[in-house]
């Protein structure tokens, strides 16, 4: 498995637009949407236009970079760490981190904000 | 192929529609068919490029109006067909037609450490890497009639190797039962507006990852 971290330049989006390749041990059954034809056929094409209809929209100057699955090595993305979180430990920070948050199409909750 | 199942780059699905984290069935019927899938697949009677070979195989207008685990029943169904393990008259009568023969058992204490350790595909290669990290590829124009893992909207183009990853099984061989055939896998990263043009997105890229037989210099 591949960790890939998300920075304020580059953010990583994953797909398997051939099938519904995914990490399994780590974050279980893909979210129906990840299997579905709409996410395989426009994520590798439109990623900023998938990332909106699911509520994220990063700067213009953020990099994206999309891995699309097609072999048996498998990507998992480490969001960024949000802000005002210095004075958190581990645990508290693995509170924030969404399971969409290392699929790619989500970020990371801000300390406060509903799970 | 180019079956339905190579959807990169189509258009007309509409919006991505998101759910809650815990919801991933919609019918009891999908638990089913995942744990009969996973049982059947432990058999050790066809590989997992076999698997996704049969699902790429079902036609078009039908893979694209299944749901995801109508199309894993479909593509069951044909395994066990080819495998002599079930007849079709079998499958439209809904039972048996004599005893079955023995079979490896995956029990269900067993699933979750099975699922938790997957299966190896990386192998030992004998060769050396044809290329490295930072190496300008092209990958092949092709249109197999067979099992392949690079995607029509990656072929014919030009990225950038950005990791050796290693030897792995060749899905394109090992589908058709020719045998694990390791190459080295690579990722390649591509510009969007190599691969879609002049209008896309000039801040983002995608990798793939390829065997070295998808590539050439």
């Amino acid at each position: 498995m591949v960790a890939v971290e998300n920075t304020p330049d580059e953010h990583h989006v994953v797909v398997c637009t051939l099938c519904s390749c995914y990490p399994w041990p780590v974050l279980g059954l893909p979210p129906t949407w990840y299997k579905s034809a709409a996410y395989r056929s426009r994520v590798v094409i439109d990623p900023r236009g998938v990332l909106a209809d699911l509520g994220v929209t990063l700067p213009a100057s953020t990099r994206i970079a999309v891995h699309d699955s097609t072999a048996e090595v498998r990507y998992l993305v480490v969001p960024m760490r949000p802000p005002g979180t210095d004075d958190l430990d581990e645990d508290a920070l693995a509170e924030l981190v969404t399971r969409d948050s290392m699929i790619g199409t989500g970020l990371a909750r801000v300390p406060g904000e509903a799970s | 192929m180019n079956g339905a199942a190579d959807l990169g780059g189509m258009m007309g699905f509409g919006p991505v529609v998101p759910e809650p984290e815990g919801e991933l069935f919609h019918a009891e019927w999908e638990r089913r068919v995942l744990a009969v899938t996973l049982a059947a697949g432990a058999m050790g009677r066809w590989t997992i490029d076999e698997s996704r070979h049969v699902r790429e195989s079902i036609p078009p207008a039908e893979y694209l109006t299944s749901s995801y685990y109508a199309i894993w029943l479909r593509g069951l169904e044909d395994l066990l067909v080819a495998h002599g393990l079930v007849s079709r008259d079998e499958l439209a009568a809904g039972r048996a037609a004599g005893p079955g023969e023995p079979a490896k058992v995956l029990h269900a204490g067993d699933v979750a450490p099975a699922l938790a350790a997957g299966t190896p595909y990386t192998r030992e290669m004998a060769t050396s890497a044809r290329f490295a990290a930072g190496d300008r590829v092209r990958t092949r124009t092709m249109h197999p009639r067979g099992h392949t893992r690079l995607p029509r909207y990656a072929r014919g183009h030009t990225g950038t190797v950005v990791a050796v990853r290693g030897g792995y099984v060749l899905p394109d061989r090992n589908a058709h039962g020719a045998g694990e055939q390791p190459e080295w896998l690579y990722t390649v990263r591509f510009d969007a507006r190599e691969l879609w043009g002049d209008d896309a997105d000039p801040t983002s890229t995608v990798d793939i990852d390829a065997w070295e037989s998808y590539l050439e210099p």
